[in-house]
């Protein structure tokens, strides 16, 4: 079995002498080998592959240059595995005749190499037969009684599709690295020529020269389909000059979704296709059940990574009551625990309850929930709750921090997310707390005393920590270091909504919001008022709430 | 604040709130560094070095100011061909490096990050799609650029083209180095020329062209003789010595100037005492604002860079009597291209040539290509028994280069070659 990764590879060449081909898809859970044997700064995909290739029984592998990355990932697999067939097919840019020339050239010192290699022989006849027997043309669908889904961008790996199709999400069409069907023209006069010839001719990539064809391709391909979802993978750098280009261009909602292969990621991803499904209204459960008799009262619960939170609510849209509670280890315990609270603060027992419906990251461990929804949309709806005006949101929660665009009537329109790394979250501010030594509750009020600006230059988190530790050591004062923390998280939030779009007026949620140190660092930063509504942390489930009455007035 | 720093201050101001208008301002600047760089040069580096840096400073100013006698180009592009047309070849990535002169790359990163190129893309490509987009940079009539030796490379480009319609072409250049790549590059080179005749309105010369690879063969030669006398004398300089001697070689190779320059320094250096302190063999980029190792390089008599394959990517002759196959040669051949063993090859090369204490190899931040084969390049040398050092940090954005963890590797590693000299 040779592995494969890129649409240009020349499979059938292989297949034509009964080999076996296989599109490599890794899914590891750590990086260890391409760490040492790479560099961490490497795409995410490519270390992938490396592991991919320790851990399982290929015979080689057929790279093609396709970028630095997987240069690269040839080199090191050259040199640390020496018995495979580890094969660089230099393929040319240049669609035009002198490149196909050179792609037929190419393919034949591979096929000798490979001759050479294996003992097997090729058979041009055999790949005339194949070609035959495969030609088939791509053709985009649209379903009718589903929502259609295009995907664009670097290779999407298949935990997506399964997503979308669980959710009964027709995929209309996937033109990502892989995900097309292969474009075979027969030649008879010349049968490699005519199969290079239509290697190079697919839906180019971006390393193609010709590649700024794709944009007329997808404005046409956008009009059958409802959204778009333009993926690209951590450390793959390529697509998103198109995305960057897209977004003003394409009129369809589309969906920028990072991933970098760990089947960690995967709750990443399901937050953001779900909401992505969800602010194009559809894909939602159809039928509820109801609970309850009497006075009608909804519950939203709100599992996040630092607090749990709950909010009970009437049929007249009125918080009856709320409660907060540190989520621990397991975040089922702290679902069990909140449910106590907010039942013995309202009064109620659990029969009274005739809907609940979680968000949040741990919203699929809440067992007592009759639905899901994520915390982007229930932000959304929170945010309008507590104050109709607002058209922005800054929601910097424990682990992440996103910024939510919301109609007029408190729809998500976008929204953008940083779950990639703790700079900019309420972690990072733990963990500068315990370094100043103070309590993080402290943190805010001490940073509005600072009198001396100064700058924290590290993105990173772990690298603003030891430029804090070096401020500590230069005796610089607590206060201070306090004040450019908060400016730091600002100017990192600045960015985030400048990609969400600016519109007044803006709100301010999650756990962050309650430290008045980021609140006026960020105010300064966007030059507009922020709103923070008394509990800054139950407005993602007084959210989840009011989905959870829509689905209560939807009975009645 | 002294009059330079409030200028400085006033153009990054001036970029930032009215971007359209600030450009002549910043050439302004660049023009007042070039007289400057002239009549005021750096005492504390060696004369050779500072008339290098008032060669490019010159050389980016006076293009600049006029948008016609220039192309925008990557560092790789056959500035050979652009000579033959009396234009000047202004790479993306040192431009970047200019634009921190006013601290702008920070401004202008953001700005590109926040219309949603990748942070994890390499800062010079960043620094100058920021630039460009935000309406800082004007542009130019053509651009120029090779695959090699990176991915940003045509995207950069052709983003550019779209964005802001600078036209440019594209040299797709082949993984290896044989008879079919050589044509087929050499045939894209001809055709460069062929647009460059209708986009400037100039016929091409052939005799030009081989007069300037004439020139460029002998230049080649004097600066390698120039490094060999740089590992026997003490030559101060600074780390972006290293980088005015790259844009020499990359940006004015074939020129009658820059090899007047190369002939000055030989002479020049022979006046320098004995070099007694270490020799470092930089590989890659150079963060030349970093603290620490200005600290440690910069006009340091027990520390010298003595010089960076980024200068020396290509060995060899060109064959003048064709022009263009041997330039396709040339490019072909370069180290940055092709697989890796074929640049530890190279490196391996200079290091049995200039026999350096040690190697520093800086893993600039987006820089996969560099990045990918930093570990097997240290293997390569093990074997050589020179010891080597991997620092990552990023050649233009502070903010992804933490000086203290610099400093700590940087000064472990000078530990350890200090005390390995005397364990001899």
């Amino acid at each position: 079995m040779l592995g494969y990764i890129c649409k240009y590879a020349p499979i059938e060449v292989f297949e034509a002498m009964g080999v076996e081909m296989k599109r490599m898809e890794p899914e590891v859970t750590n990086f260890n080998q391409a760490d040492i044997l790479m560099h961490p700064n490497i795409c995410s995909f490519t270390k992938g592959l490396l592991e991919d290739v320790f851990m399982n029984e290929y015979e080689g592998i057929v790279l093609t240059t396709c970028c630095d990355s997987i240069r690269r990932l040839y080199d090191v697999l050259k040199e640390k595995m020496p018995d495979k067939f580890i094969y660089m097919l230099d393929t040319p840019r240049i669609t035009k005749d002198a490149g196909v020339v050179l792609y037929e050239q190419r393919i034949r010192d591979m096929i000798r190499a490979y001759e050479e290699f294996s003992g097997k022989k090729f058979d041009e006849n055999k790949l005339k037969e194949l070609i035959k027997k495969r030609q088939e043309e791509q053709s985009i669908a649209r379903k009718e009684d589903a929502l259609n889904i295009g995907i664009v961008g670097a290779r999407a790996n298949d935990s997506i599709k399964r997503i979308l199709e669980e959710r009964n999400v027709h995929v209309t069409f996937d033109v990502t690295c892989t995900g097309l069907v292969r474009k075979l023209l027969l030649d008879e006069e010349n049968v490699l020529r005519g199969y290079a010839r239509g290697l190079l001719s697919q839906f180019p990539c971006m390393r193609m020269e010709e590649a700024s064809n794709r944009d007329e391709l997808l404005k046409q391909y956008a009009e059958s389909v409802d959204g778009i979802i333009y993926h690209t993978v951590q450390f793959c750098d390529n697509y998103s000059y198109e995305y960057a280009w897209l977004k003003d261009v394409i009129t369809k909602p589309m969906l920028l979704l990072e991933t970098d292969y760990t089947k960690q990621s995967y709750g990443q991803i399901l937050t953001r296709i779900e909401a992505f499904l969800e602010s194009l209204n559809k894909g939602m459960k159809k039928v509820p059940k109801v609970g309850g008799q009497g006075t009608m009262y909804v519950m939203g619960v709100d599992s996040g990574s630092t607090s749990t939170n709950a909010v009970i609510m009437d049929q007249d849209r009125k918080i009856k009551a709320f409660s907060v509670v540190r989520t621990g280890a397991k975040s089922g315990e702290s679902a069990d625990k909140i449910l106590k609270e907010v039942l013995e603060k309202a009064g109620l027992k659990r029969e009274d309850i005739s809907w609940i419906v979680s968000t949040g990251y741990g919203r699929v461990s809440i067992p007592y929930a009759d639905e899901t929804v994520t915390e982007i949309s229930c932000h959304g709806r929170g945010a309008h709750y507590f104050n109709p005006k607002i058209r922005t949101i800054l929601d910097i929660g424990g682990q992440d921090s996103k910024g939510i665009k919301l109609s007029d009537k408190g729809e998500v329109i976008d929204f953008v997310m940083n779950d990639k790394c703790a700079a900019g979250t309420g972690r990072f501010l733990e963990m500068i707390a315990r370094t100043l030594e103070v309590d993080i509750s402290e943190l805010g009020t001490i940073a509005l005393q600072s009198t001396e600006d100064i700058e924290i230059t590290s993105m990173c988190s772990v690298f603003a920590e030891s430029e804090v530790i070096s401020l500590i050591a230069n005796n610089k004062e607590k206060t201070d270091i306090a004040n450019g923390i908060c400016r730091a998280i600002a100017n990192k939030s600045f960015s985030l909504l400048k990609r969400v779009g600016m519109e007044g007026e803006y709100m301010m949620t999650g756990g962050v919001a309650k430290n008045p140190g980021v609140v006026r660092a960020v105010e300064e930063k966007i030059g507009a008022k922020l709103y923070i509504c008394p509990e800054p942390e139950i407005v993602g489930a007084t959210g989840a709430a009011m989905y959870a009455l829509d689905r209560l007035q939807q009975q009645m | 604040m002294s009059v330079v720093d409030k200028y400085i201050d006033y153009v990054r101001n001036e970029a930032i709130e009215n971007p359209e208008n600030s450009f002549s301002k910043m050439v302004l600047g660049f023009k007042a560094n070039k007289l400057k760089t002239k009549l005021l040069p750096k005492r504390n580096i060696s004369k050779g070095y500072q008339k290098l840096e008032a060669m490019m400073m010159s050389m980016v100013a006076d293009s600049l100011g006029n948008e016609k006698s220039y192309v925008w180009s990557n560092i790789f592009a056959p500035c050979e061909i652009m000579e033959c047309f009396g234009l000047n070849t202004l790479s993306i990535e040192c431009l970047s490096c200019y634009l921190t002169g006013y601290h702008l790359e920070d401004h202008f990163i953001d700005y590109a990050q926040n219309t949603g190129i990748a942070p994890t893309l390499c800062s010079y490509h960043k620094t100058f799609v920021g630039a460009v987009d935000s309406g800082v940079i004007p542009k130019p009539v053509y651009a120029v650029t090779t695959s090699l030796s990176c991915d940003g490379n045509l995207n950069t480009f052709r983003y550019l083209e779209k964005k802001k319609g600078v036209p440019f072409t594209f040299l797709d250049i082949p993984y290896a180095c044989d008879e079919a790549s050589i044509a087929y590059l050499a045939e894209q080179l001809k055709t460069l020329t062929k647009e460059l005749e209708v986009r400037f309105q100039k016929k091409f010369d052939m005799e030009k062209l081989k007069e300037t690879i004439r020139i460029e063969n002998e230049t080649r030669k004097e600066l390698m003789r120039f490094l060999e006398l740089q590992q026997k004398h003490y030559y101060p300089g600074e780390l972006i010595s290293q980088l005015y001697l790259m844009m020499g070689t990359h940006l004015m190779m074939g020129r009658q100037e820059f090899l007047d320059l190369v002939r000055f320094m030989i002479k020049d250096i022979k006046t320098y005492p004995i070099f007694e302190g270490k020799r470092i063999l930089w590989v890659h980029l150079l963060p030349f604002y970093q603290e620490s190792l200005r600290q440690y390089f910069n006009s340091s008599d027990k520390y010298q860079v003595t010089a960076s394959d980024i200068i020396i990517d290509f060995r060899g002759e060109l064959d003048e009597s064709d022009p263009f196959k041997a330039l396709a040669k040339k490019i072909l051949n370069n180290l940055y291209n092709g697989s890796y063993s074929h640049k530890a090859d190279m490196i391996g090369t200079l290091v049995d040539e200039l026999k350096p204490d040690a190697i520093i190899h800086f893993c600039h931040w987006g820089c996969k290509q560099a990045s990918g084969g930093s570990i097997l390049l240290k293997e390569k040398m093990k074997e050589k028994n020179i010891p080597m050092l991997i620092l990552d940090g990023d050649g233009i954005d502070k903010r992804n280069s933490h000086d203290g963890q610099i400093k700590t590797r940087l000064e472990a590693f000078l530990e350890l070659i200090e005390s390995e000299g005397k364990s001899c």
